[in-house]
């Protein structure tokens, strides 16, 4: 486990733990990325990208996890609520800082900055992640965005 | 200006490898990662047409002309390489494709603009520029050994392929595909 990975673990505040389990719960977090998009968007077009960009980067995100075969850091700590898939890279992580590429050139661009790190952050506190896992999501979420991005433009316009 | 920007990409290249071999795998990534929200910040200030003179000074004399936004170019490097150190361990591999990304590619550039001879495929980039990141690339032998040779043909030949994808992106893919198959 890294330095900040231990770090973020070691903070022992019960309120941040059970927010931690909440954004855990992939059906709570989908739904929380749903209100973001919807706070933040209302074009239909727009919309329709963010979705398609999170969700390709969650199967990149997928078939990444399935190539590569990292361990968990919670699994050497054999934590309770230690997913069983592997590690690299989050994919809670990678669909947060995809989102908020989406939103590199609105004013609330801040606001969904602080929403993917308090994200990642969730994920080091649980242990579920260590730092280069989130690392890597924001480099992964940054191409995925870029290549959507294109193919977006040349079928749809600007 | 073109110029100008290629040295300052090999320069933060080399930096980065001296930093990497100083401070650890770890604390690079930490600091690349860092890098990439600070520049997205200054990006999304770009864009809301809010210029710092610092800033304006850097883009008016290191960023290219039409590009995808504002701090592109940039954001692609740092992200080539916050992917290179994430998914390799070895810190001798990492920085031989540091290498290849800062000085092959920037060579590349430079040496490309001065040749005469294009790719059959690829009208757009020169043999002689081909040749020089092959050739400057080869310079990570100091770190991967042999091993340098097909990883530097790797990366002439993606480099010069015609794609729509910048090379600080497309390098680093390949390369990463590249060490972790062999």
């Amino acid at each position: 486990m890294d330095i900040i990975t231990q770090l973020a673990f070691s903070i022992n505040n019960q309120l941040l733990t059970d927010i931690s389990l909440l954004i855990n719960n992939e059906l709570i977090f989908i739904g929380i990325l749903a209100i973001a998009v919807l706070l933040g968007e209302r074009r239909f077009p727009k919309i329709m990208k963010i979705i398609s960009v999170i969700v390709f980067a969650v199967i990149i995100g997928i078939c990444l996890k399935s190539i590569l075969i990292i361990e968990r850091p919670c699994a050497e700590l054999d934590l309770v609520h230690c997913p069983e898939d592997p590690s690299f890279p989050s994919l809670h992580a990678l669909a947060a800082f995809s989102l908020m590429i989406a939103f590199l050139n609105k004013r609330s661009f801040v606001l969904y900055m602080f929403f993917a790190i308090f994200i990642a952050f969730t994920r080091l506190v649980l242990a579920v992640h260590g730092f280069t896992d989130i690392a890597a999501s924001l480099a992964v979420a940054m191409i995925v965005y870029y290549i959507v991005d294109r193919i977006w433009v040349r079928y749809y316009g600007e | 200006m073109e110029n100008r920007r290629q040295i300052v990409h090999i320069l933060i290249g080399l930096t980065t490898i001296a930093f990497l071999f100083l401070f650890g795998r770890g604390v690079a990534i930490a600091s690349i990662f860092i890098t990439i929200l600070l520049g997205l910040i200054i990006i999304n200030q770009l864009y809301l047409g809010r210029r710092t003179p610092v800033i304006e000074w850097i883009i008016n004399n290191f960023e290219r002309k039409n590009v995808h936004f504002p701090g592109w170019g940039s954001a692609c490097y740092a992200t080539g390489v916050l992917l290179l150190c994430c998914f390799l361990t070895d810190i001798n591999t990492i920085a031989a494709c540091i290498l290849i990304i800062a000085l092959g590619d920037g060579l590349a550039t430079i040496i490309g603009k001065m040749g005469r001879i294009s790719i059959p495929y690829n009208k757009n980039k020169k043999i002689e520029g081909s040749v020089a990141l092959f050739i400057s690339s080869l310079a990570g032998y100091i770190y991967v050994g042999p091993l340098i040779f097909p990883a530097a043909l790797v990366a002439t030949i993606v480099e010069s392929l015609p794609m729509d994808i910048d090379d600080n992106i497309s390098l680093p893919i390949a390369l990463i595909i590249f060490f972790m198959v062999v």
